[in-house]
């Protein structure tokens, strides 16, 4: 089956730490630069966030989502650069195409921002199974619903896919077009997307009495099949996370 | 002990004006394999469910009476309580895994850990039931990954881990092809000889006869009857009430035969023993032979698909078909095999949903990879297995209509052929209502409609027969048969090798991508090796009649 959720596991220690901690990560990489204001601070952010990637083994999977990125970063360099309302510098041209030093600046802040961001979540995102996620959210006291709808999103979302790509096979069967223009397309959204919405559902009645006998939202202790085995680097790398956005707040208010 | 009992139960669900359940009273002991039969909207699944108390605690809907668990009110305790005691599972396997976890394992543990079992033995139980259901091997794979008959029975694994000790099966088979059936089956039974209670939907009479102690016989609403399958079957009313009774008793009803009580065997075994009683042999094998239709070999062979050197995969180096050749003409034409032998990969060639990689198929001469799919829709017609597929409009009637009018017949000629495939359905008097809220054998039916009122040269239908019942499966045959006769070219791909035998002409025999055997049901059912290699069953008749033939 598909799955939709990008973690892989590769038995690194990324994959092995809490996903607390690796939360915890998120937000450090994402506090340091914004508080401490300089902009050099987002290229050392993200080169650990590589360094990491690339110790997890994932720097692979990882490259797909700059790419993304980097389509919508040069988007922003286009528009600020050469429209920021603050522009007045000229950096270079290019014929009559004029970059401002301003607006210049100020995406690359924003694109640093954004490739830091996504980098960091990265780190997270791709050494994490939801499962795993969702199983340590409800043992520090998180409601089981809220988790299971975490949960069977990546469980069921695929399903649904499957299920789009029967519908549209089963109406093309009945001499409907699905290829073809815009006119074409917009009449057969309706055919499509209603079976697939009355689908889930009528799945959805079935599997919430699926639950039900299954003790799914007992008022009572549940127990958990694994614990997580204690990662020694966890501990470590909190204190190490915690201390970094304590030094920063720190120096930022001196 | 009785450990289900229950006191003139009555239930209506909200909105509607009917008792869906209409004064019930039994008790069903400890250790007994009850099994509850009836046609489509007797109210079996709604018994089902009052028993574990979704009914009325999940439907709501007005509620009298009493339904007792080992003196627990079903209607009052959570079900979430209840579920210690009883386990339901239902026909869609899919829609039985919490989605909650990626592996088998995880899955069966799930409720374990809702219940608060301590982990040691949490892991030996899963164990012992993964084993004993034999999916252990399956263990760490993705429950959403495995084949139908391997999914229920993680579903069954999933309810029978939490040890309650009556288990209910609403249909747990109808999505099953046969070999999944007899997996169900035999599991269910092995569970009943451990003392576990078996409460059973099925419309598999034959394995219902088999194995239950006792049946519910049900009929809008209420309890006509609760007995030993021979006498349920014995009734002179059962057609009245939409049941044909099991083949064995049929054949026996034709040969004048009967047990000493009066009633009939249910079984293949206690058919042969009986007949081996009768002293007039001969004359017993004469009476049996004009039960055994010869299908009219027809002079109907204009050719109207060729497929050449077929290949086909869906993802690299797994091939599906390969070099498949195959023509058919206008005999009616069932596809059988077990999950994954390739049938609907191989209708969807012909149908142009999927293209061939390398081979070509022809319809009438031309080479079709040439057309789209909605192009090929006026010619060739395709039942989808679930209708739910397909149904979007809010009324039958526009939903049938919709496929006529996208082949670009007129309004007029489009509703003449409506009306004429909805009077073929049994559907004349629900044009106006909403598919939503028809039953699921009425959808199918809907679906059905919707396809033959096209009016194509070809028919084809996936699994047509699924949760129909006896009057539902006589009027799809009726309909491939009234078909066949204007001339129109029906496939279908079947699990029910009775209803193969009596509506088709021809039987085509697939197993891991390839055709093993072709002709007719008669040639095909006495080729036991091949039968054997595409794991399936002959048809009752079939069995009887060799097993008499043979002594």
């Amino acid at each position: 089956m598909k799955s939709i959720s990008l973690y892989v596991e590769k038995g690194s220690w990324l994959n092995k730490l809490h996903p607390y901690t690796k939360l915890l990560y998120i937000l450090t990489a994402i506090m340091i630069p914004l508080t401490g204001g300089k902009l050099w601070l987002f290229p050392v952010m993200i080169v650990s966030s590589l360094v990491l990637l690339l110790s997890g083994r994932i720097i692979k999977r990882a490259l797909p989502l700059v790419g993304f990125s980097f389509t919508l970063i040069i988007v922003i360099f286009l528009i600020q650069g050469l429209f920021n309302h603050n522009n007045e510098t000229v950096l270079f041209s290019i014929g009559w195409i004029t970059f401002y030093k301003e607006g210049t600046l100020f995406a690359t802040r924003i694109g640093c921002n954004i490739l830091n961001m996504l980098l960091a979540f990265g780190v997270f995102v791709l050494t994490t199974s939801p499962q795993d996620l969702v199983d340590e959210l409800e043992k520090s006291g998180f409601s089981p619903k809220f988790g299971y709808v975490i949960n069977s999103v990546f469980q069921i979302l695929p399903q649904m896919m499957a299920t789009k790509d029967t519908i549209t096979d089963a109406q093309r069967s009945r001499g409907m077009e699905t290829e073809g223009n815009l006119l074409v397309r917009m009449k057969a959204f309706l055919p499509l997307i209603s079976p697939v919405v009355m689908s889930s559902l009528i799945n959805t009645r079935e599997r919430a009495i699926a639950l039900d006998v299954r003790g799914f939202g007992r008022k009572q202790k549940k127990t958990w099949l694994y614990d997580r085995p204690k990662c020694k680097w966890d501990p470590v790398a909190r204190v190490i996370l915690i201390g970094l956005m304590i030094i920063t707040i720190v120096w930022r208010v001196l | 002990m009785a450990m289900i009992t229950i006191e003139n139960l009555k239930y209506k669900y909200p909105g509607t004006d009917r008792l869906a359940l209409d004064g019930i009273s039994l008790s069903i002991e400890k250790g007994e394999f009850i099994g509850i039969i009836g046609q489509n909207g007797a109210g079996k699944s709604t018994l089902c469910q009052a028993m574990i108390g979704l009914v009325p605690q999940f439907y709501h809907g007005a509620y009298g009476g009493a339904v007792r668990v080992k003196e627990r009110l079903a209607e009052q305790v959570p079900v979430q309580e209840l579920c210690e005691d009883v386990g339901l599972i239902f026909q869609n396997p899919f829609n039985q895994l919490s989605g909650a976890r990626d592996t088998v394992y995880g899955e069966v543990a799930y409720g374990l850990q809702n219940l608060g079992i301590e982990r040691e033995e949490m892991k030996s139980r899963i164990e012992r039931v993964l084993k004993q259901l034999d999916i252990w091997q399956y263990r760490d794979r993705n429950p959403f990954d495995l084949s139908g008959g391997q999914m229920q029975r993680v579903a069954i694994a999933s309810i029978l881990v939490m040890q309650p000790e009556v288990m209910i099966l609403d249909e747990p088979t109808s999505q099953l092809d046969p070999e999944g059936t007899e997996e169900v089956f035999r599991v269910v039974d092995q569970l009943s000889r451990t003392g576990k209670t078996i409460i059973m939907v099925e419309q598999k009479l034959e394995k219902m006869a088999k194995y239950c102690d006792r049946l519910i016989l049900m009929q809008d609403g209420k309890v006509v009857d609760f007995d030993t399958p021979e006498k349920i079957f014995a009734r002179d009313d059962l057609n009245e009430m939409g049941i044909q009774p099991p083949a064995f008793v049929r054949i026996s009803k034709q040969c004048g035969l009967s047990n000493q009580d009066g009633t009939y065997p249910v079984t293949l075994e206690s058919t042969i023993a009986l007949f081996e009683q009768q002293s007039d042999k001969e004359n017993l094998t004469q009476k049996l032979k004009p039960e055994v239709k010869q299908t009219v070999q027809t002079q109907r062979t204009k050719e109207l698909f060729q497929m050449e050197d077929i290949s086909f995969s869906y993802q690299k180096h797994i091939p599906v078909l390969e070099h498949l050749n195959l023509s058919l003409d206008q005999r009616t034409t069932a596809i059988i095999g077990q999950n994954g032998a390739g049938k609907t990969t191989l209708v969807r060639l012909l149908k142009g949903l999927l293209k061939p990689v390398s081979g070509t198929v022809y319809f009438g001469g031309e080479d079709i990879s040439k057309k789209t799919v909605a192009m090929l829709a006026g010619k060739v017609g395709y039942v989808f297995q679930n209708p739910d597929d397909q149904i979007f409009k809010y009324n039958v009637l526009d939903e049938v209509m919709f496929g006529p009018l996208n082949i670009g017949m007129t309004q007029e000629e489009a509703k003449e052929k409506v009306r004429k495939a909805l009077e073929m359905m049994g559907l004349s008097g629900k044009e106006k209502e909403n598919p939503y809220d028809l039953e699921m054998y009425e959808r199918k039916m809907v679906a059905i409609a919707s396809v033959v009122a096209m009016d194509t040269d070809v028919v084809i239908l996936d699994e047509p027969t699924i949760a129909q019942d006896y009057p539902g499966k006589k009027r799809i045959g009726d309909m491939i048969a009234s078909l066949a006769e204007k001339g129109k070219l029906v496939i279908a791909i079947l699990h029910d090798m009775d209803f193969v035998a009596e509506s088709f002409e021809r039987v085509i025999v697939m197993a891991h991508g390839a055709i093993l055997a072709d002709g007719t049901s008669k040639e095909v059912f006495a080729q036991d090796t091949i039968l054997k290699e595409a794991r399936l069953q002959k048809p009752y008749m079939t069995q009887l009649m060799e097993r008499f033939a043979g002594k």
